[in-house]
């Protein structure tokens, strides 16, 4: 068995994949992604499986494609990357099956995006299409900021800036909830405490452990379904009248903040599910 | 400059190609620039066309309407405010900061609401009305992430509760030939954004703080932006140096374009009387990219 990890820079997270791959007798390889070159009809040679570990999105979702194309078994596979890679994309998965999420619109000029905030009413939250660790999220209290928000993106910002994408704020309790699904399986979940309205845990959100209730497992399986499975993290939104909404879902997660506090160990999952895929029969 | 019996070109700086080491390019004529005209005359749109062709020229010994210094001093609101600051000439208070981090802890420090600007830029573009935290996180990291280094220059001044209006005024050497109001709902007022232009009363004060802006930046024909504060002080907001005047023409009866030709004029001695031509005659030239309708009176 030999199972390739594709990436640049290896964290945290890609140093406890490896351990769990020796731990488990199994010939884990790095594949640096800075010096491989694929083809069209040519992938890496030689892998039963490759983990698909980029901290860039472009070049996870490429290779992904490039590798799955050419018959290697990958986790996760393109349209997972694909899917929930790009907000708007995942928000139409979501809504496609009735997961709840937050409402949201998507506007393509300034103009049009500061009458559907006029229309939605403050306060709003305008996030880029691609991005992770909370970067530019926008909070929109008032139509001063609404102008000038969109104004910057859509001078400084490249094209994909003027896809506007606007979503009601979710009053939260000071906490979000991320899960995190692997092969269908709900395995951890955490709370991520933050006094500031972004609770991501590279932003210096704290994270402790989170029950999995039904609840959470539901919705939490069905986002993860909702964008093709595989390895992901789930983003669930508490709403002040108990509602769980599905803010977002992460095709590559960071999970080293979320190891202590939940006492599972999620590389160790992650690469048993990669395992059962290398050896999966063909059109499963 | 038809009118006055001059001899003037276009010159379109998007066809200038100027060679550094030649001390002066050849024109069509075959003549250097220098030997070709008394002055040139800068009414290029862009303003980094217009410093850098200006900083050239002035390189070479022509003269120039504006001087380079000047435009370098008024392209860049940093700039400007330290040259108002030295002469004491009041303006709403400010803070530059480098970082994103030190802007935030500023503009918490200076109290809401503020405005953030790009330290280069016209037409009241990118410009911020900063209410909240929020709104301060967002636009600094919109900046920082999305914009080039110069964005990460964050100038961030005082927002002053202006009664609807601010008062452009022209400066044409050392005489104020207009004032006028920029109404507008909105808190930018630009006549570019819709601001509506109406006639202002000269009052000493507006005149002397207008002259003493203009002053301030090195001279020349300069458009001075001032704002009248709740308890009735005027500041000086920006000094712009290649003005248009097309939205004042409506609100003003002034010949705008004729005192800015009389100015240009008697810079380089022009007495009034036709020139006899050949190679003392007095060319100006405006290098444009496009013609504004402000413009066109001049070509």
């Amino acid at each position: 068995m030999r199972v390739g990890v594709l990436c640049s820079r290896v964290r945290v997270e890609e140093k406890l994949i490896f351990q769990a791959l020796c731990d488990r007798g199994v010939d884990g390889e790095r594949i640096d992604v800075n010096t491989t070159a694929l083809g069209l009809s040519e992938g890496v040679n030689g892998y039963d499986v490759v983990l698909v570990r980029c901290l860039s999105h472009s070049r996870a979702l490429y290779a992904s494609k490039l590798l799955g194309d050419n018959g290697q078994r990958v986790v996760n596979v393109y349209d997972v990357i694909a899917t929930s890679g790009d907000k708007l994309v995942t928000s139409l998965a979501l809504a496609k099956r009735g997961i709840p999420t937050p409402r949201t619109r998507v506007a393509f000029t300034p103009q049009t995006a500061l009458e559907v905030i006029e229309q939605m009413g403050y306060p709003v939250v305008l996030k880029p299409l691609n991005g992770s660790w909370g970067r530019l999220l926008a909070k929109i209290n008032d139509r001063d900021a609404a102008e000038t928000i969109l104004e910057h993106k859509h001078t400084l910002g490249g094209y994909h800036h003027s896809i506007f994408y606007i979503q009601e704020y979710i009053d939260k309790p000071g906490r979000d909830i991320r899960s995190f699904v692997v092969g269908g399986e709900v395995i951890a979940a955490i709370y991520r405490h933050a006094p500031h309205w972004i609770t991501n845990t590279a932003r210096g959100g704290e994270a402790t452990a989170c029950p999995i209730t039904p609840e959470i497992e539901c919705i939490s399986r069905a986002a993860a379904e909702a964008v093709g499975g595989g390895v992901v993290a789930v983003d669930v939104l508490e709403a002040q009248d108990g509602r769980l909404l599905v803010s977002e879902v992460n095709h590559t997660p960071e999970f080293r903040n979320s190891i202590a506090p939940t006492g599972v160990d999620i590389a160790a999952r992650i690469v048993d599910y990669a395992l059962e895929v290398a050896v999966m029969e063909p059109g499963r | 400059m038809q009118e006055r019996g001059v001899k003037y070109e276009r010159l379109d700086e998007r066809h200038l190609a100027l060679q550094l080491q030649a001390n002066g390019p050849s024109t069509s004529s075959g003549h250097g620039l220098a030997e070709e005209y008394d002055l040139i005359w800068c009414r290029a749109i862009s303003h980094s066309r217009a410093l850098y062709a200006l900083s050239i020229l002035n390189s070479w010994g022509i003269r120039t309407v504006n001087s380079y210094q000047v435009v370098l001093t008024c392209g860049d609101k940093v700039s400007t405010s330290l040259a108002l600051i030295q002469h004491n000439v009041p303006t709403p208070r400010t803070v530059v900061a480098l970082s994103a981090e030190a802007a935030l802890q500023a503009i918490e420090e200076m109290g809401y609401p503020v405005v953030l600007k790009p330290a280069v830029g016209s037409w009241g573009r990118l410009l911020s009305k900063v209410n909240d935290r929020d709104t301060a996180e967002a636009v600094l990291n919109h900046k920082a992430t999305l914009g080039g280094p110069l964005h990460s220059v964050f100038y961030i001044q005082e927002y002053v509760d202006k009664p609807g209006r601010d008062i452009r005024t022209l400066v044409v050497g050392d005489e104020v030939v207009y004032a006028m109001y920029r109404h507008s709902a909105h808190w930018i007022t630009n006549t570019a954004r819709g601001g509506e232009a109406l006639p202002c009363p000269l009052s000493p004060e507006i005149e002397e703080l207008s002259l003493a802006a203009a002053q301030a930046v090195g001279g020349g024909i300069l458009a001075v932006d001032l704002m009248e504060t709740a308890d009735d002080r005027l500041l000086v907001n920006e000094v712009n140096h290649t003005p248009e005047f097309h939205g004042a023409m409506e609100a003003v009866d002034v010949d705008i374009a004729g005192k800015m030709a009389d100015y240009v004029l008697q810079l380089v001695g022009w007495s009034g009387s036709p020139w006899s031509g050949g190679q003392e005659s007095l060319s100006t030239i405006r290098p444009s990219g496009h013609l504004t309708n402000s413009g066109e009176g001049l070509c």
